[in-house]
């Protein structure tokens, strides 16, 4: 039976119906239509569906809808601002840190919530952080060169 | 400084904001009003024959919209090469793998539709299964295709030269054996598709391709359908190093759903399913023996090859060829012998996948030459720039590398790398290692054999001027093609990238082979330069007329008409566009004469200007049995240096840097070129280190996720430093040709060879897993002891 | 991919989750994480009727270093452990293996809890407890039982706690002057993989330096962690040096019960059991004559 939920997603406040057997990727997906997030194995492993829940990165393939009840979600569409791109996304789209774009909400979001708990972090923290990523395109480079490059505040 | 504006740069790709984003629309993101959802039957069983297959539950579950099986879907072969047409859209009188498959479903969700392919009874009886080389090919063995006995599905017999005679003549002569291991593309987005057929009986597909043109003949030809009637469309899609470059059960199921509901059907492989459908690299088993001369010059290769093909044939024809004849270069070698089996067996089927059928061969040959440079007491540098071919040179197999900077590769990852002060001076446990490769740049021929263009592309500049719109069926699928020929578009007509908009991947924009062989840029990028420049002239031809100057007077550049012999009064023709614009705040009001407005005057005289460009490759050499396969307008090559810390006691490898240099011919985005060379190095890297797909003794798939299929994360992966080596290729638009597949030819050599400069210890047998390291270096030592 | 049917339940305290456990039994599963529950119910491997989620149940995810002994909420995450000021500073060797654990995103949803909970053979965070000598608090409605971690696994998936306990602590008695531990885990990569063995070991020294105790705790090398008894026994007593660590290492190979599976041959896994041992003795008594 569903059931109704209230949760925060990119700042703005939803209330849905879901069923308890719901993951929190199809939610965003499919009810709400927030497909910038992503289905690459739906079992934890490679980061695709990379979402920032209540601070934290996270697999939303392995959170239930329910368990999201109440809290604030971030996704790949509440990262652009008034100004245009959020400066990870400047750095990816410049430094040619996207090939095929499949993996890249994911691996943004993991580099936001790196640079947002640590600044200047240095090579071996960004390949830890984002090691729950995977991409098969890039060998990773110039993902690195990207992070590295996003203008830190001190 | 680049002699091009737009050309040969560093230029922020067209399609990455939207990827960045989340903007970017992939497959499984679209929806369709009215949409279906298909699953698939597949086989539980590696090897039966289906005695009854009974849907009449499924159909009659509530919610169930078609079920179909081989009874439905007809009995047309299909597969890759004509020559191998071995498949069916649903078995009809066995299953040949686990995962073969049986029947499909329409429903109004996914949860019905499974649940309807769990209501499908089948009656199997069970058959005898084979899962290697060895058991398919042993005496009375059963026999997966009755029309190939002995479960052979491909051999190939050449020889160029006399190898026999030359070995006599040997020095030193080398015999190793090398085997590689089944793999996975693993790109991160499962294939899936969306079928669409009207009631006006046209047929759109959305797939996740590599190749709309291919998809669309296969689906036209098993479906029976005008293939007028049948268009595809690719969205974005998340990679396919050569595994979407076919059509694929899902594609054809969806299309025969939809055709039979008249809605929309959407159909996905989860990511078992990706594994169990295969298609990717096969496990080679080579067995080379190289003679050389005392100087290093190599004389002969006598090479024998046996492929574990899987249940079906898929591009496997091809790859049994390309596993020999890309061992003609780069080397000079006068004498060559090759002998390539490819065997069935009840697995998946094994394709495709970036080197296709090279990377093993070259991996072998690599490491033999370093073996041979060792006994030899002459650098493995030396031994290669001794032997390599250079521009204008044709091997034994008649492969043209009319233009090679080989050398220059060698030498430039020899200085980026430091070779000199780290080779033989490393402690123990360190090593470095290098080696080379080449590829194709794009293959010679259409998988069918056939007179076609092998891309066609039209630009038409938008009727109120300004901007040149490129229409190509060409595939980007993350390389970054889009923002090729955007530029190559853009530098042809002589204006800026951002007045270039692109539209590719749709089979209605004309014909284009696709994603795959390393082709586009340099096929594809042929016709986009050639349709530009046949805008860009008839815009300069009404310019010409109206203002009375000759063509030859006149350029394009930066969005802008140059006029080279002094000042041409443009007044009323910049009056006429403003006067078609009146009440636009933004008329060009004084300084040059703008494509905008060149552009608009030409519409006026003439209507649309529609330029066409097409690309067929000359002819090539080779008229000796599959010459079509390794044959080529051009080959990209490259040289790596791999650096490894190695753990003696537990075996674990770290590969501390690759140095890479690739010969590109021309960059068009030098960015993308770097982002290919990477790819590649990581793909190489995991293959060498990590990658197996496994099975059971079933034939199920044991490691069939991301988990366990073990791809290189970003803490296994080194920093590579990549240099671009730039030949200018005669036979490229602008002189550009391939990166995308000649880049992971020398990782695994490289790699294997700087183990052994750690450790002393040769390894044969892919990939080197801490455990095959450690047994390998305990072996070593029970050599010495014992 | 499809999720089992099932109904959900939220708790917001220990005793009310006992009290829907109690009512429902096997039928129920706990979800906390939800990294592994999740991962086995859409591989069908687990179809519970009642999922129950213990995440919001605040007294579960504290961690407090205060009194004698150092007690973590089967909550708390493993990302805080391995990021964890107290943890790196009191017991290294755990920090060391919720470090090692999955991925930056799992360890954000995994819990201590229920890396001990799944009882697999290759969990990166049993050794390292086990070694600390931890004991798991269980709760349910008749009441609040602590067990030994030596005792709690019972096979692959199976653990002494009954249907309706939930296991609600993790306690780590203070550890002694000059004691010491270390952790190492080894994979096919270096990033998100199962591992091939790990090994925990942990000693403590005497005034005269000599090894008064010690625990060696090995994953991956038997149905459940395996305590190395005869190279503990080893150990005790003697002064520590490499040569006695390398003895211990031998001596734990042969304590190990590996199998062949399709990760690897029991015969390399005994021999890293070796490899690792010494390297983990190594690490530990680094860290034992640091530690006052």
């Amino acid at each position: 039976m569903k059931k109704l939920i209230n949760l925060t997603i990119n700042d703005q406040h939803y209330e849905v119906a879901v069923e308890p057997n719901q993951t929190l990727v199809d939610l965003l997906r499919y009810q709400l239509g927030l497909t910038g997030t992503k289905k690459g194995c739906e079992m934890g492993d490679c980061g695709s569906c990379t979402v920032i829940l209540d601070g934290k990165a996270v697999n939303s393939c392995l959170v239930l809808a329910l368990q999201a009840d109440g809290r604030s979600i971030q996704t790949i569409e509440g990262l652009e601002t008034g100004e245009g791109l959020h400066p990870v996304q400047e750095a990816f789209v410049e430094k040619g840190a996207i090939q095929c774009g499949f993996c890249s909400s994911g691996m943004i979001l993991s580099a936001k919530n790196l640079l947002d708990q640590k600044s200047n972090p240095s090579e071996i923290e960004i390949r830890r952080a984002l090691a729950g990523n995977l991409c098969r395109c890039t060998g990773y480079q110039k993902i690195i060169e990207a992070v590295k490059s996003v203008p830190q505040a001190n | 400084m680049s002699e091009y504006t737009v050309i040969n740069s560093r230029a922020v790709r067209v399609d990455t904001p939207d990827k960045a984003t989340g903007k970017a629309v992939f497959i499984d993101d679209m929806t369709m009003p009215g949409m279906l959802y298909g699953a698939l039957l597949q086989s539980p069983l590696a090897h039966a024959r289906i005695v009854s297959i009974d849907t009449s539950k499924a159909r009659n579950l509530p919610g169930v919209k078609s079920v179909v099986t081989a009874a439905e879907a007809g009995l047309v072969k299909y597969g890759v090469s004509p020559a191998r047409y071995d498949e069916t859209l649903f078995c009809h009188e066995k299953v040949r793998y686990v995962g073969d498959d049986i029947a499909a479903v329409a429903a109004v969700d996914m949860e019905t539709a499974l649940k309807a392919v769990s209501l499908i009874e089948v009656e199997y009886e069970e058959l005898p299964a084979v899962f290697t080389i060895e058991e398919a090919m042993k005496a009375g063995a059963p026999v997966l295709h009755d029309n190939y006995p002995g479960n052979i599905c491909a051999e190939v017999h050449s020889e160029f030269g006399n190898v026999e005679e030359a070995l006599a003549d040997c020095d030193l002569i080398k015999t190793t054996t090398f085997q590689n291991k089944r793999q996975d593309a693993a790109f991160i987005e499962p294939q899936g598709c969306i079928a669409s057929y009207d009631l006006s009986g046209n047929l759109t597909l959305y797939s996740s391709t590599q190749v709309p043109h291919y998809v669309q003949r296969t689906v036209a030809m098993v479906l029976k359908l005008p293939v007028g009637k049948v268009r595809v469309v690719k969205p974005y899609v998340g990679a396919g190093f050569g595994i979407k470059a076919s059509a694929n059960p899902l594609e054809l199921s969806a299309c025969l759903l939809s055709m039979k509901t008249g809605k929309p059907v959407k159909m996905n492989y989860n990511r078992e399913q990706v594994f169990q459908y295969g298609r990717a690299r096969h496990q080679f088993t080579h067995t080379m023996t190289t003679g050389v001369k005392k100087d290093g010059t190599i004389m002969a290769l006598k090479h024998l090859c046996y492929l574990d093909g899987g249940a079906y044939s898929s591009f496997g024809i091809a790859t049994v060829y390309y596993a020999g004849s890309l061992l003609g270069g780069p080397y000079k070698l006068p004498n060559m012998k090759y002998d390539g089996y490819r065997i069935y067996n009840n697995k998946p089927a094994c394709g495709a996948m970036r080197g296709h059928g090279g990377v093993a061969a070259r991996a072998c040959w690599e490491q033999q030459l370093d073996m041979i440079a060792e006994e030899l007491k002459i650098s493995p540098i030396e031994l290669r720039l001794k032997n390599m071919m250079v521009a204008g040179d044709v091997t034994c197999n008649d492969l043209n590398m009319s233009s090679l900077g080989m050398k220059e590769c060698i030498e430039a990852v020899k200085d980026g790398s430091e070779w000199t002060a780290k080779k033989g001076k490393l402690p123990k446990g360190k090593g470095i290692g290098m080696a080379c490769g080449f590829f194709v740049s794009g293959a010679g021929y259409p998988i069918y054999r056939s007179d076609t263009f092998h891309g066609t592309v039209i630009v038409k500049l938008t009727e109120d001027g300004g901007t040149a719109l490129v229409y190509t069926a060409s595939a980007e699928i993350g390389q970054g093609s889009d923002t090729t020929f955007a530029m190559i578009a853009a530098e042809a007509l002589g204006i800026r990238l951002e007045d270039v908009r692109l539209e590719s991947g749709d089979t209605d924009f004309g014909v284009d082979l696709g994603a795959y062989s390393s082709r586009q840029t340099l096929m594809t990028g042929h016709a986009v330069k050639e349709a530009a420049e046949d805008a860009r002239r008839q815009v300069l031809e009404v310019l010409a007329k109206e203002l009375n100057v000759p063509v030859e007077n006149m350029d394009i550049k930066n969005s802008l008409i140059e006029f080279k012999q002094g000042n041409v009064d443009f007044t009323g023709l910049r009056t006429r566009y403003s006067k078609e614009h009146r009440g636009w705040n933004d008329n060009p009001a004084d300084g040059p004469l703008t494509f905008r407005e060149a552009s608009r005057i030409a519409y006026l005289s003439k209507g649309s200007i529609v330029g066409t460009g097409k690309y067929k490759p000359p002819e090539l050499g080779g008229k000796y049995k599959g010459a079509t396969v390794g044959t080529s307008p051009a080959y990209g090559c490259s040289a790596q240096i791999a650096e490894v810390t190695v753990d003696e006691e537990t075996g674990q490898i770290t590969v501390d840097r690759i140095t890479d240099a690739h010969d590109c011919g021309l960059a068009i985005n030098v960015t993308s070129v770097e982002g290919q060379m990477e790819g590649s190095v990581s793909m190489g890297l995991g293959e060498a280190l990590f990658e197996e797909v496994k099975f059971d003794k079933k034939g199920h798939v044991i490691n069939a996720d991301l988990a366990e299929y073990k791809i290189p994360t970003m803490l296994d992966m080194p920093q590579i430093k990549t240099i671009i080596v730039e030949s200018n290729e005669p036979n490229g638009p602008f002189g550009a040709k391939e990166v995308g597949e000649g880049a992971i030819m020398p990782t695994i050599p490289a790699i294997l060879n700087a183990v052994y400069d750690a450790i002393g210890v040769r390894i044969h047998e892919l990939p080197m897993t801490p455990e095959r390291v450690y047994l390998a270096i305990q072996e070593a030592k029970k050599g010495k002891t014992g | 991919m499809l999720l089992p049917k099932f109904d959900f339940h939220e708790p917001k305290t220990l005793n009310e989750a006992c009290q829907i456990l109690a009512a429902y039994g096997v039928k129920a599963k706990l979800i906390a994480g939800g990294t592994d529950l999740m991962v086995n119910m859409k591989k069908k491997i687990l179809s519970p009727e009642q999922v129950i989620s213990i995440s919001r149940i605040g007294e579960l995810k504290k961690l407090d270093t205060s009194g004698d002994s150092i007690r973590i909420g089967s909550c708390f995450t493993v990302a805080d452990l391995s990021t964890s000021d107290a943890i790196q500073k009191h017991l290294s060797a755990l920090g060391e293996g919720a470090k090692n654990l999955g991925t930056p995103l799992i360890r954000n949803l995994a819990t201590i809890g229920g890396n001990l909970g799944s009882a697999r053979p290759a969990a990166d965070l049993p050794p390292a407890l086990m070694a600390y000598g931890a004991q798991v608090v269980l709760n349910s409605l008749s009441g609040e039982r602590t067990l030994s971690l030596d005792k709690f696994f019972l096979g692959p998936g199976f653990t002494a706690a009954k249907p309706d306990e939930i296991l609600s602590e993790i306690q780590i008695p203070s550890l002694p002057p000059h004691s010491g531990a270390g952790y190492i885990n080894i994979g096919i990569r270096k990033g998100q993989d199962c591992n091939l063995v790990n090994v925990a070991s942990f000693i403590a020294l005497d005034t005269d330096g000599t090894i008064r105790n010690a625990r060696i705790v090995m994953g991956c090398v038997g149905p459940i962690p395996l305590r190395a008894s005869s190279a503990e026994k080893m150990l005790i007593g003697q002064k520590p040096e490499s040569a006695l660590f390398a003895r211990a290492g031998a001596a734990a190979s042969l304590d190990s019960t590996p199998i062949d599976d399709f990760r690897g041959t029991a015969a390399y896994k005994r021999d890293m059991v070796g490899v690792l041992t010494r390297r983990t003795l190594d690490i530990a008594f680094r860290e034992a004559t640091h530690r006052q």
